[in-house]
């Protein structure tokens, strides 16, 4: 028996008037992967913003229908948390990465400050704490306060992933995370989820490529507004490589 | 169209740019041919000596120092008004506004930006009878009035800068800081603000700008010839382009002409300078916007 | 950070907004109040007469509405072949080296304080023009005009040739392949569709010009008649305006220097529906 930490249920989003997702249900699995895949424009990307209410910082969108977060044991509607909780406990790791424009120690440390955080040596366990799980520590350990911007794409995604965890979500949303960079850097990053599980619920907008095919434990299909659970085998054999 | 009358039309377009050259060249090499000359410690300081002047000990009566005193202080001040409420209200326009209300607010702010300067100093002017008769018998036109007036003058301009690099921003850097749990306020002054910094001081250096050549407004709220150093907030003052003004209409001789032109030099290098800065810091906010992706 | 705070910010600068906003509202205000008497002692008529002559009871602010309205019309005609030529220029035929200074010297100008303008008017063009007509001061209609033309051509050109920037580059592209020359380009496919962009930046230099204070009070003459020719000097309402202010505060005189306010205030506000309509304001947003 699964254990559910987000339940979807009649989910109807609306970008100008248009529907763009349509009564969707589904249910995600706790401390598991699940990778969601579709055609291009599908809607992928406006779900996952549903999910931390970030789409309510879009023009002409309206959202109705109830998704339910597990908390504490208890299953509480998202519109119901302050948008500010609610998005330190839903992380988002965007397509491209977006490092701030500061020091990657302040990157990190970002959200701590935005919390009220003042203990310094708090800070900085937190920060190496949270680089070690990204799998960055290593590389940036000698120069933390060199600009983020001047880091590779790969090493500015997982920056973007530490900076996510570092409040210790219990969801983490990633669109698209692995799109944007080499194959070699793209390996690191999935190999750096699988290893994320067992902190977080982890939600996956991807192409269903042999890397997300290796962690992924349960695969959703967004077609036509809806989501169906997709068995591994058929995904093989019908859909193939989504683009 | 035949090849005569493009022949034309392309002759005349190079023509217009050579003459509006011309012109420029023309005004700019007489200015500096008549004002060259005069250009000493003495315009500033007439027959004061430097240190004297500068400390304030004596009163400098025929040099230019009050008058570039004045529009220094005058600056200050005005944007001193100016600064705080221009940016926060062009925050409210870009993040909090309701879409109902935001067609009146720009109507008004449009109009106030197109209202030519004099208006401006005939409010201001408008203001001081008004407490003059319903306050106190003390107020006149005077520096508190001129600065306020011209802060009403520039306000526009530091809103509408602040609203627009807000506004066009794109999606990502606006809901990076929403992303991570910040609020609205957070939000704004922690990624936004910084991240157009140089814009918002763009638009402030132009405001300053502004101020500084102004004449219709200072005319009318306060500004005289011959006032030394305004030693209150209630007091008259001199300024540098009502200076220019004064001694274009009423020279006593041809050094005093001089002097003029001097003020001139002065007055064009310190407005040019300005307008550059400010033209430099949006180059380079716009360069960081393309290499930031 | 606490709510408290939030909602604290959120009042200041709503505050700051309604305090901007409302500084229009308050400059017609006073407009109003103080032309108020005049409406209500039906006097307003006398405003709209030919004659100024306070002694005589002549508050007659014609002559100033006319002079305003003729050397910025003036100016307008002079500046707007100049504008579009140099932006064609800018824009069409000289992308290099040439029209890259042309544009650096028309950024300059924008930063000129107009009181410089006037003064080497006074000491420049004024004498030249007495020459040319051989009567009067130099300080006349002519004078003003040209003056003014100067002043609002950088106005015109940074805004035409940025609407001409902005025509599609596929319109472009399809004018090329298909043979045309530049000047072709430009006036069959470039100023069609760029005639919006050209019009509000006439309709901007026009408010520019009509509420310029300096060059028609400095140059213009201020003579208190109907000009009749290019050599006459005229007036305008704002330099009656700076021109009557040192008088006293209850004459009629005084009360007349108002009405000019309020009608300039109209004018503006005519101005800035009149661009509304024409999208200028959607064009300058996104940029």
């Amino acid at each position: 028996m699964k254990n559910i930490k987000i339940r979807i249920n009649d989910l109807n989003f609306f970008y100008k008037k248009k529907p763009v997702l349509k009564g969707l249900k589904g249910e995600v699995e706790e401390k598991a992967i699940t990778t969601i895949i579709g055609p291009s424009g599908v809607g992928k990307t406006t779900f996952l913003m549903v999910l931390n209410r970030l789409c309510e910082s879009i023009p002409d969108c309206s959202v109705e229908g109830k998704v339910e977060i597990k908390l504490d044991g208890r299953y509480i509607d998202i519109n119901s948390l302050p948008l500010t909780t609610l998005r330190k406990k839903v992380g988002i790791v965007f397509q491209v990465p977006n490092p701030l424009p500061m020091s990657i120690f302040k990157n990190i440390a970002f959200p701590l400050k935005l919390s009220g955080v003042k203990d310094r040596e708090y800070i900085k366990e937190k920060v190496e704490q949270a680089l070690k799980d990204a799998f960055l520590w290593d590389e940036v350990k000698a120069r933390l306060n060199d600009s983020a911007l001047e880091l590779s794409g790969g090493q500015q995604q997982r920056l973007c992933i530490a900076r996510a965890m570092i409040m210790q979500p219990e969801v983490l949303l990633l669109d698209e995370p692995t799109s944007s960079l080499d194959m070699e850097a793209a390996l690191k990053i999935t190999e750096l989820l699988k290893s994320l599980k067992e902190k977080c619920t982890l939600i996956v907008v991807s192409h269903y490529t042999s890397l997300t095919r290796k962690i992924s434990d349960n695969v959703l299909t967004l077609k036509d507004g809806c989501l169906e659970i997709s068995e591994n085998s058929k995904i093989v054999e019908g859909l193939g490589t989504v683009n | 169209m035949n090849r005569f009358v493009e022949y034309q039309i392309k002759l005349f377009c190079w023509i217009s740019g050579v003459v509006l050259i011309g012109a420029i060249g023309i005004l700019l090499a007489f200015l500096f041919n008549k004002g060259i000359s005069s250009l000493n410690l003495s315009l500033i300081f007439g027959e004061t000596r430097l240190l004297d002047g500068l400390l304030l000990k004596t009163e400098v009566v025929d040099g230019l120092f009050p008058a570039i005193i004045g529009t220094l202080l005058l600056i200050i001040t005005s944007i001193i008004w100016a600064i705080p409420i221009g940016v926060a209200a062009g925050i409210y326009l870009a993040e909090y506004c309701n879409i109902k209300w935001k067609p009146v607010f720009n109507l008004m702010l449009d109009v106030l930006a197109g209202i030519p300067s004099i208006l401006v100093g005939l409010f201001g002017f408008a203001v001081s009878v008004f407490l003059h008769k319903h306050l106190s018998e003390h107020i006149y036109p005077c520096f508190l009035i001129s600065s306020l007036a011209l802060a009403c003058l520039v306000l526009p301009y530091i809103i509408r800068t602040t609203e627009q690099s807000l506004v066009n921003l794109p999606f990502s850097i606006k809901t990076t800081g929403l992303a991570l749990g910040a609020s609205r306020l957070q939000n704004i002054l922690f990624i936004l603000i910084p991240y157009n910094l140089s814009r918002i001081i763009s638009g402030i250096i132009l405001a300053i700008g502004r101020c500084a050549e102004d004449t219709a407004v200072i005319m009318l709220t306060g500004v005289v010839a011959m006032a030394g150093i305004p030693n209150s907030l209630l007091s008259q003052y001199e300024a540098l382009p009502f200076y220019i003004f004064y001694i274009s209409s009423d020279y006593n001789s041809q050094e005093e002409l001089m002097k003029g032109f001097g003020a001139c030099i002065i007055l064009l290098s310190i407005c040019v300078f300005l307008f550059a800065l400010s033209h430099i810091l949006k180059r380079r906010a716009v360069m960081r916007f393309t290499t930031h992706t | 950070m606490k709510p408290s705070i939030e909602k604290l910010a959120e009042k200041g600068f709503l505050f700051s907004a309604l305090l901007s906003a409302s500084i229009t509202i308050l400059i017609f205000s006073f407009m109003v109040f103080f032309s108020f008497p005049l409406f209500k002692g039906g006097d307003i008529a006398a405003f709209f007469t030919l004659e100024w002559n306070p002694c005589e009871g002549g508050f007659g602010i014609v002559p100033m509405m006319v002079g305003t309205g003729i050397i910025a019309s003036l100016a307008l005609l002079i500046a707007t072949p100049f504008g579009i030529g140099c932006s064609a220029l800018i824009s069409v035929f000289s992308t290099g080296y040439f029209g890259r200074f042309l544009r650096k010297v028309v950024e300059f100008m924008t930063g000129i304080p107009t009181v410089i303008y006037g003064f080497i008017a006074i000491f420049l063009l004024v004498p030249f023009i007495r020459e040319i007509f051989k009567k009067g001061t130099g300080m006349c209609v002519l004078s003003a005009s040209i003056m003014l033309a100067l002043l609002i051509l950088p106005t015109i050109i940074l805004f035409i040739s940025d609407a001409f920037n902005s025509v599609p580059k596929n319109y472009l592209d399809a004018a090329d392949s298909l043979g045309a020359t530049p000047v072709q380009k430009l006036v069959y496919v470039i100023i069609p569709s760029a005639w919006k962009g050209i019009i509000s930046a006439l309709v901007l230099a026009a408010g520019r010009a009509v509420g310029d204070t300096l060059i028609s009070l400095m140059i213009a003459g201020n003579a208190l008649q109907i000009p009749r020719g290019l050599s006459d000097a005229a007036r305008t309402l704002t330099a009656h305006i700076a021109l009557i202010i040192a008088s006293d505060y209850e004459s009629p005189e005084f009360k007349s220097i108002f009405v000019c306010g309020l009608i300039l205030f109209f004018f503006t506000t005519l101005i800035i529906l009149v661009l509304r309509l024409l999208g200028y304001f959607k064009i300058l947003r996104n940029r």
